[in-house]
């Protein structure tokens, strides 16, 4: 009788073998003895399936593969065992009592030898035992467990997945070469719209992407290879064919160059990272430009309302005077400046400034000032010009001028002049006023006026101290007029 | 005693207010003060005048040449005139001016002026 093998061992010896068509044990051939004394002894699980009834035979190890239907399975016909999924382990049983043997890689099973269900997976393989005369007695199957190396690879596969989809969702362009000529293994979707959408996987990158080999790219690749030093370069200028008809495109890159060593320590290839940065350095240019000028214009602005501030102070007849002139000047520059802002660009209309100075100093009701002219752009600088000198001219008017009396008008015109359309000419007619004298010394607001409009090359400004009123002719050239910083 | 001959500055600026309220400072001061709203301006001035002790320019101008150009060209015609750059958007590279030639940002500011004349030896008389 054969020893051990635990509770099997046990359910073995006790079984009555003779109530099967196995017999007596006495009565069994040499072959199935030997093979249920090794199974009994062997820690791997093993099973044997004998004789046309197909009686099974397991140790412990398969025992627990068996679940509850382990103890009643043993002794029994396989079928018995595994009669949910005997479509699947029918054709095999039947191939190995056919002499053909098979073996499984990976079949999974939930055991319960923890205490609690666990996932499980083995190996198998199905083995004809013959007499010596070649008939097919019955099956061996010896199983491994290879539940840590499924899960390890499942384990790397999650990785490696996880990794690709890194890779994808990457914002920048990543590509995997391989060996020395660096061939195209992998390319996120953001390194196919870098270079245009191209065919590339499985051709060398002189191929796939030649247009780089001039440009010092497979040197480079090369380098990275041999050395196994990486190569990082920032703002890299690249022309790359990647237009919709394959026409080349400056682009800028930042760029990367990661060798990738193999099991064995060697380089086997290069992993690629590029950022197209092209629109990001040019956002951040231009936004360098524009707080470049901002700067500029605001130093301006502030040289301007100094100048402002010096020339009320230093013809005003007392400080109150002076206070209130002041802020009034500041005022309207504070106007002038809210029409640029709403204009954007660094530039506003003639008609909003325009009718600044009319909300200012004139009644709606009773209307005095008339006006008309096309509504045209005007740079910021000479917004803040003519707003001001409107201001000045409705000052003096009425002060002195024709508002100073009920009856007195202001006619204001302007528009596009000159043979060639290039200048612009404001008119300020005043009538019905009191009668017209010369001033004997200049006002600060004249003065002002007399600046004429800043950011225009030529701007010539014309008083006329006519007896039917005072007129007054600003004319510039157009393209200072309108620039717009 | 006779009055002293006033020294002569010209003053070029394309701003006519930052241009008056200047040259209203320099006269106070006591020079003698032409002005030009652009460098082309101040290049026909400047021909016409040959007793300019000093140059203050400003530099962004509308017309042929920007002030650092006209501060090279006078330079090289007078070397002797004294040269003042001012400027709000940037401090130029000191290779681009004259030889010593300084630099005044926008605003300008009454005591660095005076400072600077002081240094020059720019006196009105």
């Amino acid at each position: 009788m054969i020893l051990g093998g635990g509770e099997c061992g046990r359910l073995f010896r006790n079984f009555e073998w003779s109530s099967t068509s196995l017999g007596p044990y006495e009565s069994w051939p040499s072959e199935l003895r030997t093979l249920t004394s090794v199974m009994l002894g062997s820690l791997q699980p093993m099973l044997i399936v004998w004789g046309p009834d197909q009686i099974t035979l397991y140790n412990e190890g398969y025992a627990q593969m068996c679940g509850n239907r382990h103890p009643a399975a043993f002794g029994h016909p396989f079928r018995d065992l595994w009669f949910d999924i005997w479509d699947q382990v029918d054709p095999i049983i039947t191939a190995a009592y056919a002499g053909q043997g098979t073996s499984m890689d990976d079949i999974q099973f939930t055991m319960y030898r923890k205490g609690y269900p666990e996932e499980t997976h083995f190996s198998f393989s199905y083995t004809p035992v013959r007499d010596p005369w070649g008939t097919v007695l019955g099956m061996f199957c010896a199983c491994s467990e290879i539940t840590a190396e499924v899960l390890m690879r499942r384990e790397q596969q999650t990785i490696r997945e996880r990794f690709m989809q890194v890779f994808e969702l990457s914002q920048g362009g990543i590509a995997m070469l391989s060996g020395r000529n660096h061939v195209f293994d992998y390319a996120n979707e953001q390194y196919y719209a870098m270079i245009g959408n191209r065919d590339i996987i499985g051709k060398p990158v002189a191929d796939a992407v030649s247009e780089v080999v001039r440009q010092g790219y497979i040197d480079i690749l090369d380098g990275v290879y041999r050395t196994g030093e990486p190569y990082v370069a920032k703002n890299v200028e690249i022309e790359l064919n990647r237009g919709p008809d394959g026409e080349k495109q400056n682009r800028v890159i930042d760029l990367a160059y990661q060798p990738m060593r193999d099991p064995d320590g060697r380089i086997g290839g290069i992993l690629v990272q590029a950022l197209d940065v092209t629109e990001m350095r040019a956002d951040e240019q231009h936004r360098e430009l524009l707080s470049h000028e901002l700067g500029h214009r605001l130093k301006n602005q502030l040289a301007m309302v100094q100048a402002i501030a010096s020339q009320t102070l230093r013809s005003a007849p007392d400080m109150q005077t002076a206070r209130r002139t002041l802020s009034d000047r500041i005022g309207v520059l504070s106007y002038a400046h809210d029409a640029i802002i709403k204009g954007g660009n660094g530039s506003s209309r003639v008609g909003d400034l325009v009718a600044q100075m009319i909300s200012l100093h004139d009644d709606p009701n009773a209307p005095r000032i008339s006006t008309s002219g096309p509504n045209l752009k005007i740079g910021s600088r000479s917004s803040l010009s003519l707003s001001l000198i409107l201001h000045e001219l409705a000052t003096n008017a009425l002060k002195h001028g024709a508002l100073s009396v009920p009856e007195g008008r202001v006619n204001l015109t302007w528009g596009v002049m000159g043979p060639h359309q290039d200048r612009f000419d404001l008119v300020w007619r005043e009538s019905g006023g009191p009668p017209v004298i010369s001033p004997v010394s200049e006002s600060s607001g004249t003065r002002l006026i007399k600046a004429g409009l800043a950011g225009t090359a030529d701007c010539k400004v014309e008083f006329t101290y006519a007896p039917e009123g005072f007129n007054l002719i600003i004319s510039a050239e157009l393209a200072g007029f309108q620039q717009e910083h | 005693m006779a009055q002293a001959q006033k020294t002569r500055l010209l003053v070029v600026e394309d701003d006519g207010l930052i241009r008056l309220d200047l040259v209203d400072i320099l006269v106070d001061a006591g020079f003698d003060v032409i002005d030009a709203a652009n460098a082309d301006e101040a290049m026909v001035v400047f021909q016409n005048s040959q007793d300019i002790a000093a140059l203050l320019t400003d530099i962004d101008m509308p017309g042929s040449m920007n002030g650092l150009e006209l501060a090279n060209r006078i330079h090289g015609q007078a070397p002797a005139c004294k040269i003042i750059v001012i400027s709000g958007r940037y401090h130029p590279d000191t290779d681009l001016l004259p030889s010593g030639s300084r630099f005044l940002t926008k605003p300008l500011s009454e005591a660095a002026v005076a400072r600077l004349f002081a240094d020059l030896e720019l006196r009105p008389h």
